[in-house]
C-alpha cells in the first residue's frame, strides 16, 4: 500500500503545485483564446476575399443579374457572373472548378429555382442568392432556391478531417509542453537536491511514475477542456455539424494522448535525470525531441496524403509514431480495427519496457551530481 | 540501536567505505567525524538506501534496515534541498505524509513545528521567500516533522549563525533525551565536543576511532600539561625529557606528556624554580584526538563501540 500511496502523493503534489501556478492557468486560457479566435474571428471579420464565380443557366429572368450584383455589394463580396447554356454544361464546369456555383432560375420566375454547387455553398453565397430571388419574386411564396451539391461531403468527413488535423497538432504540442514539464521537474528536483530527501522514503521509480502521472492528468485535463471548447465554439459559430461519431473520435484522441504522453514523458523524465542543471536538460532530451519531431513531420506530410500507404502502415506499429499516426488514420477512416488493436498492444508493451529501463537509469543518475552523466554509467550505477 | 556493519562501497576505482563498522545508541548524541571524502555522506546514504553498499549491512534494532524502517527515520542531507516555490506548510506536510502520516496529522505536525521555530506566520510563504536561516529551520523541521526514532543529519551546523547553532543543538539534545537516536556529521570539533556524548571518527573509509568522548580521551596515552612559573621563561624545564613543547609564551609552557609522567616530580621541579601560578593537567581535546586518529599512517582500527 505504501508504494501506491507514495505514487499518489507525488502525483497530487504535481497537480496541486502546478495547477495552482499561474503558468498553467494562463496557458490554458491562452490556448482556449487562440482556439476560439481561430474558429470565430475569421467568420466575423473576414468576408470572402476572392470573387465567387457564379454561372447562370439558360435564359435568366430579367433584372436577376443587376439584382445579384447589388446584393453581393451589400454583402461586401465580389460576384463574377457568367452564363452556361444548360444544366449539363454547368455540372461539367463545376466539376472542373472553373466556376464555384451555378444558378438556375426560371425566366418567368415561376419557381424559386436551384443553386448548384460542387461540395457546399458558403453562407454568404446562399444569402446573396436567396435574398435576390426572394426579392425578384416579391408577392409569390418567399422561398429561397433549392441547393444542390454535386458531391456533398458528409458531416463525418469534415469533422474527421478537422479532428485529424487539430488532433495531431494538439497531441504534438501537448506531449511536448507537458513532457518538458516532466523533464524540467526532474532536473529541478535534482538541482535543488530535494530529491535526496524524497528518495530517503520513496523509491526512484515511484517518484518518476508519480510525476508522469500527475503531470499527465493535468495535460489530459487541459486537452479535454481544449477539445470541448473547440467543439462548443465550432457549434456556436455554425462552422461544424457534429456527427454521431464525434464522441468516438474524441475518446480515440484522448486515449492516444495518454499513451503518447506516457511514452514520451517517461523518456524525457529519465533522460532529464542525466543532466545536473536545467540548462543541460534540453540537451539531454534531444534524442526524444528529434524522434518525436520526425514522427510528427512524417505524419502530417506523408500520412495525411496517403493514410493507407506503406509508410503509414509501418508507422502504425512503431511506438514513437503510433500516437500520432493511428488517430490520424482513424480520423481519415483508413485503418483496420486489427491494426489499431495491435498498435495499442505494442504501445503498452513499449511503455512498460521503457518505464523499466527508464526507472533504472533514473535511479542510477538522479543522485549523481556534476555534469552530464552517461547513460551507460547510470544504468550500471543502479541495482 | 543503529548498527553499521562492515560496510564497503566502491565507486569505480575509489573506495568510499572500507569495512566500516560502528553503532549508535538512542538517547546519545553521536558526532560523526572525518576529513572531507572520508565516507561520512556515503555511510548516511547507505542507511537511507540512497547508495547500495557492495558489502555489509545497516541495521536498526537488530533488523536489516528496509523501506518500512526508513519511514521512521529523519534525514537531513548535506546539500540542503526543498522545493523553492512550494509553500512552507504544504512542504512540511508533504514530507510528513511520505513518512506515513495521514494528511490531517501531517498538517497538524507541520503547524506545530513551524510554531516551535517561530515560523507559524510563514506557513503560506514560498520557501524561497524565507531568509537563509529560516530555510535551514524548515529543513530541520522536515527531518523532524514525523517524529522519527532515528535522526541522521549531514553537517547540520554548517552555515548557521550562533543563534541557529544554539537552536539546533537544543533541538538535537531534546530529541536524544526523548530517546531518539541522533547521528550527525560535523567539522566543528569543539562544538561536537560540547554537545555529543559519543563520536565516530572515519578516515579513508575506515572507522579509526569510536566511542564515548570521555572514554576516548581517557584511553589516549597523552595528556596536556600547562605550567606557568613566574619569572622563569620556562627555563626550569631544561632538565626534563619525555615531553613535547606545544607552545611557549613567556613564563607559560604547554606540554604534551605521556600519561605515566611523574606529576609530583614535575610539580616539585616547577616549585623549586619559582612561584607556580598555573599547573593544569588535562586529557587532550577532541580536535587533537581527531588529528591523531586521521593522520596515523597505518590506522589501527580502534573500533571500540558503544
Amino acid at each position: 500500500m505504501n508504494r501506491v500511496r507514495a505514487v499518489r502523493l507525488v502525483a497530487m503534489r504535481e497537480i496541486v503545485e502546478r495547477g495552482r501556478s499561474k503558468g498553467y492557468v494562463a496557458s490554458l486560457l491562452f490556448t482556449v483564446f487562440l482556439l476560439v479566435a481561430g474558429f470565430v474571428l475569421p467568420s466575423v471579420f473576414l468576408g470572402n476575399p476572392e470573387a465567387t464565380r457564379l454561372a447562370l443557366i439558360g435564359e435568366p429572368p430579367p433584372g436577376l443579374e443587376p439584382a445579384l450584383l447589388l446584393s453581393a455589394a451589400a454583402y461586401d463580396t465580389e460576384l463574377e457572373l457568367s452564363s452556361v447554356p444548360d444544366r449539363a454544361t454547368a455540372d461539367t464546369t463545376l466539376r472542373d472548378k472553373t466556376i464555384d456555383a451555378a444558378l438556375d432560375v426560371p425566366a418567368d420566375l415561376s419557381g424559386p429555382g436551384e443553386l448548384i454547387v460542387l461540395e457546399d455553398a458558403s453562407a454568404t453565397l446562399q444569402g446573396i442568392v436567396s435574398q435576390t430571388v426572394i426579392a425578384l419574386r416579391a408577392g409569390a411564396n418567399a422561398l429561397p432556391p433549392a441547393i444542390t451539391a454535386l458531391e456533398p461531403p458528409s458531416a463525418e468527413d469534415i469533422t474527421a478531417i478537422i479532428f485529424a488535423n487539430a488532433g495531431i497538432i494538439l497531441m504534438f504540442i501537448g506531449i511536448f509542453s507537458y513532457g518538458s514539464w516532466v523533464l524540467t521537474g526532474v532536473v529541478e528536483e535534482k538541482q535543488s537536491r530535494v530529491v535526496e530527501v524524497i528518495l530517503a522514503t520513496v523509491r526512484p521509480r515511484d517518484l518518476l511514475m508519480g510525476k508522469v502521472l500527475g503531470i499527465g492528468l493535468l495535460a489530459l485535463a487541459q486537452l479535454t477542456v481544449l477539445v470541448l471548447a473547440g467543439i462548443a465554439f465550432a457549434q456556436l459559430s455554425g462552422r461544424l455539424t457534429l456527427p454521431p461519431t464525434t464522441a468516438g473520435a474524441v475518446i480515440q484522441l484522448l486515449g492516444w494522448f495518454i499513451l503518447g504522453f506516457a511514452f514520451y514523458s517517461t523518456a524525457m523524465g529519465f533522460l532529464g535525470a542525466l543532466a545536473s542543471r536545467t540548462e543541460e536538460a534540453s540537451n539531454a532530451s534531444m534524442p526524444v525531441t528529434m524522434v518525436a519531431t520526425l514522427a510528427y513531420i512524417l505524419s502530417i506530410v506523408f500520412v495525411t496524403q496517403e493514410p493507407d500507404g506503406i509508410l503509414a502502415r509501418v508507422m502504425t506499429f512503431l511506438p514513437p509514431s503510433a500516437p500520432m499516426v493511428v488517430p490520424l488514420r482513424a480520423a481519415l477512416g483508413a485503418i483496420e480495427p486489427w491494426e489499431t488493436a495491435v498498435s495499442v498492444v505494442l504501445m503498452l508493451v513499449a511503455i512498460w519496457v521503457l518505464f523499466g529501463v527508464g526507472a533504472r537509469v533514473y535511479s542510477g543518475a538522479v543522485l549523481q551530481m556534476g555534469g552530464r552523466i552517461r547513460l551507460r554509467d547510470a544504468w550500471r550505477a543502479s541495482r | 540501536m543503529l548498527e553499521i556493519r562492515n560496510l564497503t562501497k566502491r565507486y569505480g576505482p575509489v573506495t568510499a567505505l572500507d569495512d566500516a563498522s560502528f553503532t549508535a545508541s538512542p538517547g546519545r548524541l553521536v558526532g560523526f567525524l572525518g576529513p572531507n571524502g572520508a565516507g561520512k555522506t556515503t555511510t548516511m546514504r547507505c542507511v537511507f538506501g540512497l547508495a547500495v553498499p557492495d558489502a555489509g549491512q545497516t541495521r536498526w534494532d537488530g533488523k536489516e534496515i528496509d523501506a518500512e524502517a526508513r519511514l521512521r527515520f529523519g534525514y537531513m542531507p548535506e546539500q540542503r534541498g526543498l522545493y523553492p516555490r512550494m509553500r512552507v506548510g504544504d512542504q512540511l506536510s508533504y514530507f510528513a505524509q511520505h513518512h506515513g502520516l495521514s494528511a490531517k496529522d501531517a498538517r497538524t505536525r507541520a503547524g506545530s513545528w513551524l510554531e516551535r521555530f517561530g515560523l507559524a506566520d510563514r506557513a503560506k510563504s514560498k520557501l524561497e521567500d524565507l531568509s537563509h536561516g529560516n530555510q535551514q529551520r524548515v529543513q530541520l523541521a522536515t527531518a523532524l516533522v514525523h517524529d522519527p526514532v532515528l535522526l541522521v543529519l549531514d553537517e547540520p551546523f554548517s552555515g548557521l549563525d550562533p543563534l541557529g547553532i544554539s537552536t539546533m543543538s537544543e533541538v538535537l539534545r531534546e530529541r536524544a533525551t526523548a530517546g531518539v537516536g541522533v547521528v550527525f556529521s560535523s567539522h566543528q570539533l569543539d562544538l561536537v565536543e560540547e554537545v555529543c556524548e559519543d563520536v565516530v571518527i572515519i578516515s579513508r573509509g575506515r572507522v579509526v576511532a569510536a566511542g564515548g568522548i570521555d572514554d576516548l580521551k581517557t584511553a589516549s596515552g597523552r595528556r596536556h600539561l600547562e605550567v606557568e612559573v613566574a619569572g622563569t621563561g620556562g627555563a626550569w624545564l631544561d632538565g626534563w625529557n619525555h615531553h613535547t613543547v606545544l607552545d611557549r609564551d613567556g613564563d607559560r609552557v604547554k606540554l604534551l606528556v605521556d600519561e605515566g609522567v611523574d606529576l609530583g616530580a614535575l610539580l616539585a621541579a616547577a616549585h623549586a624554580a619559582g612561584e607556580v601560578r598555573r599547573f593544569s593537567y588535562e586529557p587532550p581535546r577532541l580536535s587533537e584526538l581527531f588529528m591523531e586518529a586521521v593522520t596515523e599512517p597505518q590506522p589501527a582500527a580502534a573500533t571500540g563501540t558503544r
